[in-house]
């Protein structure tokens, strides 16, 4: 008989307890076969045969399914091995006593690292006690949601008050003088922010596909963003490329090939965005574990197969000044001009400074505002900074904007909002709201892992996406798993659910009566929360 | 029966319309079917009147009136209106001939039923939005000489439409802007420049049985707005296109996302200089190159007793003739079974997961 002490980690300690049910196992070995993380494995225990005399020391074998404990292989509760059990003898149980963040802390002196969104939601979401309450019912002409044309496109780059061009009348024209920052119209949804190497190659292009299909079958102009780990050359040669938003990040990864690539492209592409920080992980660079490294992800991000932390900032950025004239220069120069340039920030309690600043922006170079706030995604992170830092995006966008209103500056640099958004399934109520809240847009990047297939969720459901081992292919290099997505599929789901997002935008448009993008339009808003109200200027509602 | 004079004002005294329509009950209830009414904007002439005397039908001849000349009208109603007139002429016309000597407002001919409206110029927005046919009555129709506003024919849902496109040279479309949205049924005979329409509607040419129509209908328009001039000049059918709705099918006819990465997207994927995909799909719990772990065995430790094949789920482990084993990679599928039974463990799982290179 082994022994059993106290200090062992057992399976009440773990967040998740496989209830296997013997009598109805036929030792198929599927679940065995399927569980990528080594949870659970095949085992012998013995059955006593009889309580007849005769027979009262004889033990029979069986075969059983048994949860394996350990740190690095403990179910993560990702549900495949329920899946393909063919009588359903097994299922993962989250565990409510579970105790592991403090035994792995306290065995491992390590801090615990994750993916997903944070799990600690303590706030709720400021956006679901948002309603929208202005409905035009004999106010404005009322539209039909499936059927009249909706303009929803909203500004990607530097957009210049009126005092600023210098209008001439030429003959029958009207000539405008003054040079003209970058500016393209686009759908005010922007996806991805996932880098090469955090998701597998087959997600990867499953997104770029999905963008360039909806642009090019649909006329849906959505845009992605590369995310900090480079752009393979062929999609930075090809036509597609218009769709891309380039992202650059304190790692410049995949930027000499950018360069190198540059005399080849045929496109420009739609925007650039200098990452500074990110939501789910404010403060802290990205995070790619070696195990994710895999050998086309070096050869792009030109490093060998270790950890990547990049680094929390870029460095040689000291002051929003300089980041400006280093950063939006050096980028709008790099293509000549033509190119919006953006800057994505996590929200902080700092960010109105921030934009405030880059609202001075004397060269216009200053594209666009992205901030990220708290309950954004990320492929890995400590636990530490997914639960405890971070702002909310809701009151921050808030912020942003009326800063510039004070100003009469709003609009001459598009904000665009995200951080868990369709965290409840609906990406447009959020992205509606958030509009009106004063956001020219919003982006997305988890919510596309779970269009995909991905498990996981805000209640510690599966989150492995830091451990290269995700059951669905999705965050992952491992080529077994990376097989089991559908490349086709993937693009299929993104692409529907975009088209569904963008029918249930204008549903939402149109009862509020507006056939172009409600940018500010907090009017439409209420809220049945006093505080909420007061905080955001919105109706109080009872 | 004379005709009933109705003088809308008099000594600047004007009529209400409840007071005005009321006069014209009285009178149809007397059996009057004649009546000129000289309006000041009143509302709602010619509108849901019937004829009280057997066998002849309601004439009203009408200037300046309000908005909705003739709506809801019946048939036996025959509405003349001298000039133009504001929105909603023959708004839910449910079989009356309504002739207008001029324009019309926004919105003529709303939900038309059925019925004619004539008109000699121009009609406002959203005009002949929601027609529609009923098949127990006659179809209706919308003449219009000259051009419409934007958003018209919205939602329509049956009858026809004739737009003559008279008077319009240096018109990009004689139908406004996003004209047809939502229309699901009825035909639009359209004649000259048309732009900006609804993308699940058709502009297609004419066949015998439109210019058959067309030619016959042309007629009774012309003679009924006094134009019988203008047949040459309206009948060249080189100018004329019809619009139809098109049928569901053609409507969702989209490229699949498949069928778009092999046919329009970047040859080889934009990943092929760097990974060779055979573009595969495992299933879990696969077998062969998906699975997640492999079986090998050491003969050094093995005893013969079979108990790892007869315990395989899969039946993937045979021996040969000299007691050699080995595990089918077609049939196993990883799940280390053979593993966990073999008393020496002369099998042991081989880690299969490997990033790709
Ligand atoms: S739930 Fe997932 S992690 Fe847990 S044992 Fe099943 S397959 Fe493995
Ligand atoms: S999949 Fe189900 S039946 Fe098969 S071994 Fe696992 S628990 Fe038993
Ligand atoms: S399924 Fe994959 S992407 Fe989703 S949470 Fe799990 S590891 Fe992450
Ligand atoms: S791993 Fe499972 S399926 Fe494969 S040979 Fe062993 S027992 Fe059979």
């Amino acid at each position: 008989m082994t022994e059993v002490r106290i200090n062992q980690l057992h399976k009440d300690d773990l967040p998740w307890i496989i209830e296997y049910d013997e009598s109805k196992c036929i030792q198929c070995g599927k679940c065995t076969a399927t569980c990528s993380f080594g949870a659970i494995k095949p085992a012998i225990e013995q059955r006593k045969k009889s309580c007849s005399i005769a027979e009262k020391n004889k033990l029979e074998k069986v075969i059983v399914i048994k949860q394996e404990l350990g740190f690095d292989n403990h179910c993560r509760g990702c549900g495949m091995c329920e899946r393909v059990c063919p009588n359903g003898a097994i299922k993962a149980v989250r565990n409510t006593d579970d105790r592991y963040s403090i035994r792995y802390r306290a065995q491992t002196g390590q801090s615990v690292k994750k993916g997903g969104r944070s799990n600690l939601n303590t706030e709720g979401r400021t956006l679901d006690k948002i309603k929208i309450g202005r409905i035009s019912q004999m106010t404005d002409p009322s539209l039909d949601a499936v059927r009249h044309t909706f303009e929803i496109k909203t500004p990607f780059g530097r957009v210049l008050s009126a005092d600023k061009l210098n209008f001439s009348v030429n003959g029958d024209k009207l000539e405008c003088s003054s040079p003209l920052p970058p500016n393209r119209f686009i759908y005010p949804i922007i996806m991805g922010d996932m880098s090469i190497g955090a998701v597998s190659w087959r997600m990867w292009e499953a997104m770029a596909i999905a963008t360039a299909y909806l642009n090019e079958v649909y006329g849906i102009p959505i845009r992605m963003c590369t995310g900090e780990g480079g752009i393979p050359v062929r999609l930075l040669k090809s036509k597609y490329v218009k769709y891309m938003i380039l992202q650059i990040a304190s790692g410049h990864f995949g930027w000499n090939r950018i360069i190198d690539a540059m005399p080849d492209m045929v496109e420009d592409p739609a925007g650039i965005l200098i990452k500074i920080g990110q939501g789910a992980k404010p403060g802290d660079g990205g995070m790619l574990m070696a195990n994710k490294v895999a050998k086309y992800v070096q050869e792009i991000r030109g490093v060998p197969k270790a950890d990547l932390l990049s680094p929390p900032t870029h460095q040689g950025l000291y002051s929003i000044e300089e980041s400006v004239q280093k950063m939006f220069l050096s980028m709008n120069a790099a293509f000549n001009f033509k190119v919006p340039v953006a800057i994505k920030v996590a929200a902080s309690v700092t960010s109105v400074s921030v934009y405030n600043n880059l609202l001075r922006d004397p060269y216009n170079i200053v594209g666009g505002f992205f901030l990220d706030g708290l309950a954004a995604g990320t492929g890995a992170a400590h636990e530490i900074s997914l639960n405890h830092t971070g702002h909310t995006i809701t009151s921050k966008l808030r912020d942003c904007y009326k800063a510039a209103i004070k100003q009469g500056r709003q609009g001459e640099i598009p904000i665009f909002a995200g951080g868990g958004l369709g965290q409840t399934g609906s990406f447009a109520a959020d992205a509606f709201k958030l509009i009106c809240l004063g956001a020219n847009g919003v982006f997305s990047g988890r919510l596309l892992l779970q269009i995909a297939g991905c498990v996981g969720n805000d209640t510690e459901r599966c989150n492995a996406c830091n451990t290269g081992l995700c059951p669905a292919g999705i965050a992952s290099q491992d080529v077994c798993l990376t097989k089991r997505l559908d490349i086709d599929k993937v693009a299929e789901n993104l692409v529907n659910y975009f088209i569904a997002t963008d029918l249930e935008l204008r549903k939402l448009m149109a009862p509020t009566g507006c056939s172009s993008l409600p940018i500010g339009r907090s009017d439409t808003l209420i809220t049945v929360d006093k505080n909420v109200a007061d905080r955001l200027d919105i109706q109080y509602v009872c | 029966m004379e005709k009933v004079v109705i003088n809308g004002i008099e000594n600047n005294d004007r009529m209400s319309t409840q007071a005005l329509l009321q006069l014209i009950e009285e009178k149809l209830e007397e059996g009057y079917t004649d009546f000129e009414i000289n309006a000041c904007g009143q509302h709602d002439i010619g509108g849901s009147a019937w004829s009280r005397t057997e066998g002849k039908e309601l004439n009203f001849y009408i200037t300046n009136p309000g908005q909705r000349v003739g709506a809801m009208a019946r048939k036996g109603t025959n509405i003349f209106v001298n000039g133009s007139t504001p929105a909603d002429v023959g708004w839910l016309n449910s079989g009356a001939n309504i002739v207008v000597k001029g324009d019309c407002g926004d919105t003529a001919g709303h939900c038309a039923a059925s019925g004619k409206i004539y008109v000699s110029g121009r009609v406002g927005t959203r005009s002949g939005a929601l027609m529609k046919h009923d098949p127990k009555f006659e179809t209706p129709q919308f003449w219009i000489l000259k051009n419409t506003g934007s958003f018209s024919f919205e939602f329509m849902g049956g009858g026809i439409a004739v737009v003559c496109g008279y008077d319009c040279a240096g018109l990009k479309s004689v139908l406004g802007k996003r004209s047809c949205v939502g229309m699901v049924g009825g035909i639009i005979y359209v004649r000259g420049n048309v732009a900006d329409i609804a993308k699940t509607v058709s502009l297609k040419e004419l066949d015998d049985e439109d210019k058959k129509f067309l030619k016959s209908g042309m007629k009774d328009f012309l003679t009924a707005i006094d134009k019988k001039g203008l047949a040459d000049t309206l009948l060249d059918f080189s100018e004329w296109h019809k619009i139809e709705p098109l049928p569901t099918e053609e409507k969702v006819k989209k490229v699949s996302v498949r069928e778009f990465r092999k046919t329009q997207w970047i040859e080889g994927g934009i990943f092929g200089d760097f990974i060779e995909d055979d573009m595969s799909i495992y299933p879990l719990a696969a077998t062969g190159k998906g699975r997640l772990r492999q079986p090998v065995w050491n003969k050094e430790l093995c005893v013969d007793c079979e108990l790892c094949m007869k315990n395989c789920p899969n039946s993937a482990i045979t021996k040969d003739d000299n007691k050699i084993y080995s595990s089918c990679d077609d049939k196993c599928i990883g799940c280390s079974i053979c593993e966990t039974v073999c008393p020496k463990a002369a099998w042991t799982m081989k880690n299969n997961q490997k990033e790709v290179d």
